[in-house]
């Protein structure tokens, strides 16, 4: 049981991981969601993800 | 300066900043981060002693993170499932099997529900299942404007929906309460206040013809057989039921990860040939579709965070508690929504939480009142500023006329919803059978 919560543990670090990848993505390409606006909430969504993948939080 | 004059300006200089920024910006979400920062500033500058305020808006970030990552997975899930045209196939199914105007019109509301509930928002269940919906409702002869009374109303039901609602959940978090017993006190309104609808919409219809109509819908694929339609979902709701009666036989997934087992599972059902690339492109394209409320859920974390270190949500909630009842009950039905429809989940918070504390004080039975408002405050998913269920559904079904009009015939089945969520308010003692 501790092997699986540690590797639920990681699992959610690695969902943060390509969230992050992901946003880092569309903040500069993107489909919809455009103009500065998305841009500055784009660059300030990604801060939770990133801090959680770099594990700084 | 008394501290209540001092956070009574902080408040009007959060709010100036908030209304300053969505004339400007025309975006709530921004407007809350907007709001939050100028807040954080002003109450660091008012009260050095409260530190840096960069820290109150990282922190912020993270208060709502689970809920970000659980609108990520659910939406992934939602949108694997249907790309596998199983949600096409049940739809077309029903159409096919069911000449009853109101059996049809009652599966088109019960289908409508279930993403909303799965996910706890909406807009999801107007992404998924909007269209098809939309098709249905003018194959029964249902003009646009009540279509998407029918999209919007069963789309805010499916968010107050249980096993998730977001409001509840974050209310109780608030107050310490367990997120248990508000599946019936949730649910039974929401049935009523469907079926109202349901009758209230299809009065009067006149179907058209059934062939004209199936002709809309994507082909059936032979190869999308029953179990490949139905072993996503039984899935998912395994891991429901799993987690919530063998709690200590299986280790914490969390709802996030559960999608992603469900997608996963949806991903092996599907019989369509699909390369990596375009299941990365249907990624993006979630990401895309569900980030205007990954915005949200984030902002709001982040207004919550500066208002609570600088005092005001404190002043909003000792406001809330010393006013008098009769002014509560008459005015939450209006109040609740507009709240909503500025800061969206954040209601909960700001208004939510103080008023579960002061109820608490009087004695009152919280779980009731909790349920009541979280099935008030959807209704402001469709007022100004956000209104996001209200813009989606006029988008979905291309309706195009006033808002004000749609809005006049969508608040005769908001107010059946309102009232008896008013009425488990003032006795709550005598839903608590329910629970």
């Amino acid at each position: 049981m501790i092997f699986f919560e540690n590797l639920i543990h990681i699992l959610y670090f690695v969902m943060a991981g390509l969230v992050a990848f992901s946003m880092l993505k569309s903040l500069f390409k993107r489909k919809k969601n455009q103009g500065v606006v998305f841009d500055i909430m784009y660059a300030y969504c990604l801060i939770p993800f990133l801090l959680r993948v770099l594990y700084i939080k | 300066m008394t501290t209540t004059t001092l956070t009574l300006i902080l408040l009007i200089i959060m709010i100036a900043a908030f209304v300053l920024s969505s004339i400007k910006l025309k975006s709530p979400d921004i407007s809350m981060a907007v709001a939050a920062v100028v807040l954080a500033i002003a109450g660091t500058i008012a009260v050095p002693a409260l530190g840096s305020p960069v820290r109150y808006l990282v922190e912020g970030l993270f208060v709502n993170l689970d809920l970000a990552l659980l609108f990520i997975a659910a939406s992934i899930f939602v949108n694997i499932y249907s790309h596998s045209g199983a949600i096409a196939a049940i739809t077309r199914m029903v159409v096919e099997k069911i000449n009853n105007k109101w059996i049809l019109l009652s599966i088109m509301g019960i289908m409508m529900l279930i993403p909303g509930a799965l996910t706890g928002a909406g807009s999801v269940a107007i992404f998924v299942l909007g269209g098809l919906v939309n098709t249905v409702l003018e194959y029964l002869g249902i003009s646009k404007k009540k279509r998407t009374v029918f999209i919007c109303f069963f789309a805010m039901l499916s968010a107050a929906c249980p096993p998730i609602n977001l409001w509840t959940m974050l209310m109780t978090a608030q107050a310490n309460m367990p997120y248990v017993g508000f599946t019936w006190l949730l649910l039974i309104p929401i049935v009523i206040a469907g079926a109202f609808t349901i009758i209230f919409i299809g009065w009067g219809a006149k179907p058209q013809s059934k062939e004209e109509t199936l002709a809309k819908f994507p082909p059936k694929d032979p190869k999308l057989t029953w179990w490949r339609i139905v072993l996503p979902f039984v899935a998912i709701i395994a891991l429901f039921l799993l987690a919530l009666y063998d709690p200590w036989g299986l280790p914490v997934l969390g709802l996030p990860l559960m999608f992603l087992i469900a997608a996963l599972v949806a991903l092996l059902c599907n019989p369509k040939k699909t390369t990596a690339k375009q299941y990365l492109g249907i990624l993006d394209d979630t990401m895309e579709q569900v980030f205007p409320l990954v915005a949200n859920v984030l902002s709001i974390g982040v207004l919550q965070s500066a208002m609570a270190a600088t005092g005001v949500r404190g002043l909003i909630g000792s406001t809330c508690v010393g006013l008098p009842l009769v002014l509560i009950y008459s005015l939450i039905l209006v109040v609740g929504p507009i709240c909503q429809g500025c800061f969206n989940y954040g209601v909960s918070i700001v208004l939510g939480g103080p008023l579960i504390f002061m109820f608490n004080t009087l004695g009152m039975d919280v779980t009731v009142i909790c349920a009541a408002l979280s099935l008030i405050f959807p209704l402001g998913d469709t007022l100004p500023p956000s209104r996001i269920v209200g813009r989606l559904a006029c988008e979905e079904t291309g309706y195009k006329e006033s808002y004000i009009g749609f809005f006049k015939t969508l608040l005769i089945p908001m107010l059946v919803l309102g009232l008896m969520a008013v009425i488990m308010i003032i006795k709550p003692a005598a839903f608590a059978f329910l629970y």
